[in-house]
């Protein structure tokens, strides 16, 4: 990868001389990812948005890794730069915590608002958390985590009539 | 503000059973005719796309991609194909590739011949809500000829393509095509020249670049601003041949008001990304050269993956489309697929924007955002 200015390992360079914690990772093509420490996220958002003039928040996701394990990760985008920054944010615990960037880039607002309701991690000083997707009964049950069964254990919560027990086969068919 | 003026405020829920809110509500607070909040309201499309992804292996994947926006179905779920493709490390032959490309910007086409009815028809133009659409026709038998499905095309799969072009599939795209480019004019004329539909979409809407890239725009959206952002030209997927010709991304200069947008910038900004749309196919055509359709080991390659992220990204017709795939080890299925829709954040935006617009104009502004429910609900 080459180190011109505009390219993400300069970017990332910038970034890990202010936080020597954060470690970089280099993609395939002009992308780069950071493995950023939950209590840091904030500065590194706010600095990717001062080092990048025109960085899109294009996505950011919640990843179930069992035991209680997350991961989030925030993708931005830039066209003058034509490079991708992707940060890795590791998450532990039942309902784990971090702080909300919705104020730097309000087009995360929602996507926070969803991991919120899908994954149930909790975004500090969010200013709207109500469920954006989920019907008020699934609220809380985080769908989309490991733990959350889509088999038949819960033909209970869906209220439709259970289905009839087949019959016992009677001997051996002629 | 003063607070009096709010106690005078109705609140209205826009949708959902309203006919252009076709799968959404959004509450506005309104205050005589003109709009002081809006918030939009997602939901009611979802039918959890990305957990049923976490059960379907790889070549099931795509299908479910492509349900959730039925007008880009192919620019839907080439992402998906692409993410695949990336773990897997499949070779694409290069018939593939072009023949990937043409069905791509087809669909683009028909995706915006599709919008220009429903932007119309929002805004009271019914003449121009079925003329586009009877040309959409042309684009599905098309679609149809060669895929025996006029939506959901399933045309790409992990490693190349299902079927191969005919001469009679051929021949069905150029007539769709020469009758999209010849009655271009007129629709032109039908709404740019209509001096009712410029008062209506003139003006409305109006937003700067800086706050489209915040928001998280992209596609026509963002293009219409100025800011030539296509990733086409700026990530070209090695899998496709966007790469092969020359061609310029279309954007909007308006000099009223440079570095801004309104509903009528982005209208003629997706009447230029059909001309930029019909100049692709009509390059890249001569390029087909002969040869395989498809790596014939990939079928297998595709049964089990290694470990690995794989981050598919495509320019739908309505922005930046993506799909973010983790698998595991020897998986037969994705672990976690991410689907990053376009107008996830146009409607969001709808939250900044629709502020101190008149009620009226409130279909305009949406409209022109070409907002489609299953890409934020999914």
């Amino acid at each position: 990868m080459s180190d011109t200015p505009g390219s993400a390992s300069t970017v990332a360079r910038a970034v890990i001389n202010k936080y020597p914690k954060i470690e970089s990772k280099p993609l395939d093509g002009n992308k780069v990812e950071l493995v950023v420490p939950i209590e840091k996220i904030r500065d590194v958002v706010a600095m990717l948005d001062e080092e990048i003039s025109d960085a899109l928040p294009e996505s950011m996701f919640g990843v179930d890794l069992t035991e209680n394990k997350y991961e989030l990760i925030y993708i931005f985008w830039s066209h003058l730069g034509k490079m991708l920054i992707q940060l890795r944010v590791q998450l532990e615990g039942e309902t784990p915590e971090i702080e909300s960037v919705a104020d730097i880039f309000p087009g995360l607002e929602w996507h926070e608002r969803e991991t919120h309701e899908l994954f149930g991690i909790g975004f500090k000083n969010h200013p709207d958390l109500r469920p954006l997707l989920l019907p008020e009964e699934l609220e809380g049950q985080f769908p989309l985590r490991k733990s959350f069964k889509t088999d038949r254990s819960r033909m209970d919560e869906t209220g439709l009539p259970k289905p009839k027990p087949r019959p016992a086969p009677r001997g051996e068919s002629s | 503000m003063s607070p009096d003026i709010l106690d005078e405020s109705c609140v209205i829920w826009f949708g959902p059973q309203h006919v252009s809110a076709h799968g959404w509500a959004a509450k506005l607070t309104l205050v005589g005719d003109y709009i002081v909040e809006c918030d939009p309201n997602a939901g009611y499309f979802h039918r959890s796309a990305e957990k049923c992804l976490e059960f379907r292996n790889f070549r099931q994947g795509s299908m479910i991609l492509e349900r959730i926006c039925m007008m880009e179905a192919f620019l839907g779920e080439y992402p998906y194909i692409a993410a695949v493709e990336k773990i897997a490390d499949l070779e694409v032959p290069e018939r593939a590739k072009i023949m990937r490309t043409i069905m791509m910007e087809f669909n683009r086409i028909h995706s915006y011949q599709f919008w220009f009815g429903q932007f119309a028809g929002e805004l009271g133009l019914f003449a121009m809500l079925l003329w586009p659409w009877v040309d959409r026709e042309y684009s599905l038998d098309a679609f149809e000829q060669l895929t025996g499905s006029r939506h959901t095309v399933s045309y790409a799969t992990p490693g190349g393509v299902k079927y191969d072009f005919t001469p009679k599939f051929l021949s069905k795209m150029d007539i769709a095509l020469s009758r999209c480019r010849n009655r271009m004019p007129l629709f032109d004329d039908m709404l740019a020249g209509s001096p009712t539909f410029r008062l209506r979409a003139e003006g409305v809407g109006q937003y700067t670049a800086k706050q489209a890239l915040k928001w998280g725009l992209s596609g026509p959206n963002i293009k219409a601003c100025g800011i030539p952002m296509d990733l086409r030209k700026d990530d070209p997927d090695p899998n496709l041949a966007y790469d092969m010709i020359d061609w310029e991304v279309p954007t909007i200069h308006n000099e009223d008001h440079p570095g801004e947008c309104d509903a009528f910038d982005r209208l003629h900004q997706r009447f230029k990304e059909i001309e930029t749309s019909l100049d692709i196919i009509e390059k890249l055509l001569p390029l087909l050269p002969e040869g395989p359709i498809i790596d014939p080991k990939a079928r297998g390659k595709a049964n089990r993956l290694p470990e690995g992220e794989g981050y598919g990204r495509v320019e739908g017709a309505r922005g930046i489309t993506t799909v973010w795939l983790k698998t595991m080890e020897k998986a037969q299925t994705p672990w976690r697929a991410k689907i990053r829709g376009p107008c996830f954040a146009s409607y969001y935006s709808l939250k900044h924007i629709v502020p101190g617009a008149r009620f009226a104009d409130f279909p305009a502004i949406f409209g022109s955002l070409d907002p489609y429910p299953g890409w934020w609900d999914r």
